[in-house]
């Protein structure tokens, strides 16, 4: 047999109540001195309520000494203190921190019920929390551990006590009803108690615990900054492998296709004016200048300065369209996460912003704007007024163009070079030859001509078969008459255009996408993913300007108006239930984004100026009525002034004996005709007598008589009522002749 | 239910309560708080089951109670071979008259002393469930009336369970009240010691109420106003109780409406037309322990008892009272 191990102390549920009140009143006062953090005018309710707290705790007696009708007139007090600081001082954050130290007060000052303690957690948080956003300071840092840690001990406490004894006994619903645990309370006893009954290690471990939380904590907090969140939280691993597949600046023959295969929304896009929408929307992300080996990527030359600007960070970008007149035209975009970090756009635009402040680079003359990582939460942007021209114009490279024999000039910017052999530009020409273009052409009429001659020569397929041979595969394409996809037939436009000795380029993106029916804007899906080419002319806009051709579509000039607007959207128009679906998404990003800070300060601006005019205009009511009052104290005084003052003051007192006298009694005869479930005033008006016969120690004249009909008044039948005001007469002249008699 | 009851009738009403309770303080000593709980029971027209250690003066109670009244009394002794029929009384067939004759057993009395009521069987116990409750003993068929007024007066000792057989659930709730008696104080245990004669007989009381007093008495309680704030008191501690998980089960509505009985009683016997409060506060514990078990069995009936006299006092503390 196992010798039995001493039991250890308990704590009295008495002892738990003083250590309630002690933690209770400690938190009251750590809420309290965050004053010292705000500049808010709350000094004297501080000072009063510290003292307060203090007092209280080394007495807790003494709340219940505080009088009844503290507690009677706390309420209707507190309420009118916070509307008279809110008109008079018209502001609302420190008229709330005093209300709340107010609150804090009178908590303090009366014993608390556990859903008071609570309320003393939340008052004490919500300075703690104001004062956390207006300050960064290292000693407050210390302040709010210190709470947290005394609130997370303060509602063990609570919980404790509350279940040590379901419930309290009804007295001590009272805030004023002195508690048996208060009556004596000696703090070194408790100590000593304290000391005896806790189990140290459990403490131990839970300072532990806390420590460690509070240590975990700091460490997120210095290290996020840092670092991007995403990849500090390790997030990306969670990105799927679908939206991985996104496009980058190196496309392989395939890649776009691969993309294509995926029907999932890559982006989103809502648009202010439904007339602007341009009949087949090219969302250029991306310009792949470098062709080699069955490859496109952005070269070196391109990704270097002048044509990519240095990395930054701000929340918006200025483009380089040309402003246009009328109503500016706002294209709100949603990018799905997992796309890609270059932003889908329409061109050159007059100004991009972001919801937040990001970092990216730019390159202005190439109408692309490249995220410094992918986004792995939905990105937004909003762009005002997209040049819908369907081109791109790049006045400086149209100058780089046009000194291109010059020496100085460099050579690997100039979008004209090819990665082919000399046997593969043969085959080129040749082919050149059988389209029957040349280098002398118009760029508009040679990407005309070229396309058509590639639509008739090759079909269009997702699966595409590249003949075996030697040589570049691209041009083995081009010279099989094979079908081919997006990707082969842009290349394939790029590869003849440089040989024939015009720029061109290929341009990745997305073309077109359906119009949700439901939430009214442009839904473009990762199976919209494409790829066209850009060739150079530098007569188009003034000083040079990229056009866009596209082998399976048409060419960019003069389409857009004819089918542009509501014809676009009502080709487009989408009813399906997976448009349903995709509505509720869009519906949800409108409510969570917000780019237009201006209209929110404007709300909150004018909500201050309501609230300042009308504190200005109580003011002012105040100040008349004042003025009112005296200047008809000041006003000469002759007998028929002074007949109608003792008239009207005879009057005010005849209705106040009045009232007394009957109106009262009918008053309660008439509503209690009627009695309504728990209202009676006879019987109201009775009980508010006994608490008052009650509540005095003093020799009532009569009390016993008196309280036996003030109960009958109470409980007992209505048949059995004699004149309650009587009855009620005798209990105020009872209570008179204690008071009178001290 | 007239919801005034003349003052004269109130003071005739105080009067019979005062000598009962001056004639019966003769022979308990000081035991004040357990004769105003018997005289409530009286009043309300309930039965009482006392329980206490053997020797403390529950059956001298009986006895004075009996004999305070002119009414006719009757003691049954129970023992583990008692037949039903002991109680209740048995059919005899009659050679003169070539019938059978019902020849009444000891419950055809007003006040019936029930000695020990856990020593006889269940059966036996239960034979008392009808009469308990209507008043009546229906034997072949035929009912029988038992005295009007009609108590049942047992007693029971909750220590030794040797050889006893617990009062059943249903038994129990027919029960209005179940007290105790207690140890007297020093000073009255004296002046016992020095008085007291032996037997049951050496109880000389004269009776100081009639029959028909004690009818209008328990006539009058029903009249005894409630206000609603009170109805909702008793109807909130009776749900608490079946809410409480310390609980089996909770009050039945029966224990509800006799804790509304007891205390119009409660308050006649203070010469109040009304309930207060207090009255309900007073008699929660009498009333309604008795129907409530532990939700967790205990083999200590005094440590169970005390369990549920905690319970009950703190969902009482848990509610407020109507102000």
């Amino acid at each position: 047999m196992t010798a039995k191990l001493p039991k250890r102390p308990q704590l009295t549920r008495e002892e738990l109540q003083q250590i309630r009140w002690l933690l209770g009143n400690a938190l009251t006062l750590l809420a309290a001195w965050t004053v010292f953090y705000m500049d808010i005018e709350a000094w004297t309710l501080m000072v009063l309520t510290s003292v307060a707290a203090g007092v209280m705790l080394v007495r807790p007696d003494l709340p219940g000494r505080v009088p009844k009708v503290v507690h009677t007139l706390a309420f209707p007090a507190i309420v009118t203190f916070f509307a008279a600081d809110l008109w008079i001082k018209a502001e609302l954050l420190p008229a709330m921190v005093r209300l709340d130290m107010l609150l804090l007060l009178y908590r303090t000052i009366s014993y608390r019920q556990r859903r008071d303690d609570l309320q003393l957690i939340v008052l004490g948080l919500f300075l703690i929390v104001i004062a956390g956003v207006l300050t960064v300071s290292l000693t407050f840092a210390a302040q709010i551990l210190l709470y947290t840690a005394c609130a997370l001990a303060f509602l063990l406490v609570i919980t404790l006590t509350d279940g040590s004894a379901a419930g309290t006994p009804a007295g001590a619903a009272q805030p004023q009803a002195l508690p048996a645990w208060a009556q004596h309370v000696s703090w070194i006893h408790l100590a000593r108690r304290l000391r005896v009954a806790v189990d140290w290690r459990v403490i131990g471990m839970a300072g532990i615990l806390f420590a460690g939380v509070v240590g975990l904590s700091a460490l997120l907090f210095l290290a996020i900054p840092r670092f991007q969140l995403e990849s500090g939280m390790l997030l990306d691993r969670f990105i799927t492998k679908k939206a991985r597949s996104g496009f980058s600046d190196t496309i392989r023959f395939g890649d776009v296709t691969e993309i294509q295969q995926d029907d999932a929304v890559a982006l989103s896009v809502d648009v202010s004016d439904r007339a602007q929408i341009p009949a087949t929307p090219y969302w250029r992300m991306l310009v792949l200048d470098h062709y080699d080996n069955a490859t496109f990527r952005l070269s070196p030359a391109l990704r270097s300065a002048p044509n990519f600007e240095p990395e930054r960070s701000a929340a918006f970008i200025t483009g380089r369209a040309v402003p246009r007149r009328g109503r500016t035209v706002f294209w709100t975009f949603y990018l799905e996460p997992g796309v890609s970090r270059y932003l889908p756009l329409l061109g050159h635009f007059e100004r991009l912003r972001f919801r937040e402040q990001q970092t990216f680079r730019t390159a202005p003359l190439l109408a692309v704007v490249q995220l410094r990582t992918e986004p792995v939460t939905m990105a937004a942007y909003q762009v005002e007024d997209f040049d819908l021209s369907g081109t791109v114009a790049d006045r400086s490279y149209g100058q780089r163009w046009r000194q291109r024999d010059e020496p100085a000039q460099a050579r690997g910017g100039l979008q004209v070079q090819l990665g082919i052999s000399e046997r593969d530009r043969a085959t080129v020409r040749r082919l050149l030859g059988e389209a029957q273009v040349d280098g002398g052409l118009e760029p508009a009429v040679f990407a005309q001509r070229v396309n058509r001659w590639l639509r008739q020569r090759h079909a269009y397929t997702l699966s595409p078969v590249i003949p075996e041979g030697e040589g570049d595969p691209l041009v083995r394409w081009m010279a099989s008459g094979e079908a081919g996809h997006c990707e082969l037939f842009a290349g394939a436009f790029v590869v003849m255009a440089r040989v024939a000795g015009f720029p061109s380029r290929v341009v990745t993106g997305f073309k077109g996408g359906s119009w949700n029916a439901y939430s009214n804007n442009f839904t473009i899906r990762n199976s919209d993913a494409h790829a066209w080419a850009e060739i150079f002319d530098e007569a188009a806009a003034t000083y040079g300007a990229w056009l866009r051709s596209d082998p399976l579509g048409i060419i960019a000039d003069g389409e857009s108006d004819a089918m542009g607007g509501e014809a676009a959207i009502e080709a487009r128009l989408d009813r399906s239930w997976t448009a349903r679906l995709d509505s509720l998404r869009v519906f949800w990003y409108r409510r969570i984004v917000n780019f237009d800070r201006g209209s929110q300060l404007e709300t909150l601006r004018a909500a201050k100026e309501a609230t300042q005019n009308a504190g200005k205009r109580f003011r002012e009511a105040v100040e008349q009525a004042l003025r009112g009052v005296k200047g008809w104290l000041t006003a000469p005084w002759d007998g028929g002034r002074v007949i109608r003052l003792v008239g009207l003051a005879a009057t005010g007192v005849g209705l106040v004996w009045f009232w007394r006298e009957f109106g009262r009694s009918w008053w309660r005869k008439w509503r209690g005709r009627k009695p309504r479930a728990g209202f009676d005033p006879v019987r109201r008006e009775a009980s508010r007598w006994l608490g008052r016969i009650e509540e005095e120690r003093g020799a009532v004249p009569e009390r016993e008589a008196i309280v036996l009909e003030l109960r009958r008044l109470r409980f007992g039948a209505r048949s059995t009522w004699a004149a309650p005001e009587k009855i009620f007469r005798r209990a105020r002249e009872g209570l008179r002749a204690v008071r009178k008699s001290r | 239910m007239s919801d005034f009851v003349p003052a004269a009738q109130i003071t005739d009403a105080r009067q019979a309560v005062d000598r009962l309770r001056t004639n019966m303080q003769r022979t308990i000593r000081g035991k004040d708080d357990v004769l105003e709980q018997v005289l409530v029971c009286l009043v309300a027209g309930g039965h009482l089951l006392i329980e206490d250690l053997p020797g403390v003066g529950k059956t001298t109670l009986a006895y004075s109670l009996a004999r305070s009244m002119d009414c006719v009394f009757s003691r049954i002794q129970f023992t583990s071979d008692l037949l039903p029929s002991d109680v209740t009384g048995v059919a005899i067939y009659d050679e003169t008259v070539k019938e059978f004759v019902f020849k009444k057993g000891p419950v055809f009395a007003n006040v019936v002393l029930a000695d020990e009521i856990n020593r006889a069987t269940p059966k036996t116990q239960s034979a008392l469930l009808e009469v308990m409750d209507r008043a009546r003993v229906t034997i072949d068929g035929e009912p029988h009336a038992v005295g009007s007024p009609f108590m049942v007066f047992a007693t029971q000792n909750p220590v030794d369970y040797e050889g006893t057989f617990p009062l059943p659930e249903s038994q129990m709730d027919r029960f209005l009240m179940r007290l105790r008696m207690g140890y007297p104080e020093p000073g009255d245990e004296l002046e016992i010691l020095r008085t007291a004669r032996g037997g049951y007989d050496a109880i000389a009381l004269n009776p100081v109420v009639t029959r028909t007093e004690i009818l209008g008495l328990q006539a009058l309680a029903h009249q005894v106003f409630i206000e609603d704030s009170v109805l909702d008191f008793i109807l909130k501690i009776v749900a608490a109780t079946r809410t409480e998980s310390e609980f089996r089960a909770g009050v039945s509505v029966r224990g509800g409406v006799a804790l509304r009985s007891a205390a119009q009683a409660r308050a006649l016997v203070h010469q109040r037309d009304f309930i207060l409060p207090e009255d309900v506060v007073e008699l929660v514990a009498p009333v309604l322990a008795h129907r409530l078990a532990l939700a967790r069995q205990s083999s200590d009936a005094l440590e169970e008892r005390r369990a549920v006299a905690a319970a009950l006092k703190r969902i009482v503390g848990s509610i407020p009272l109507p102000q």
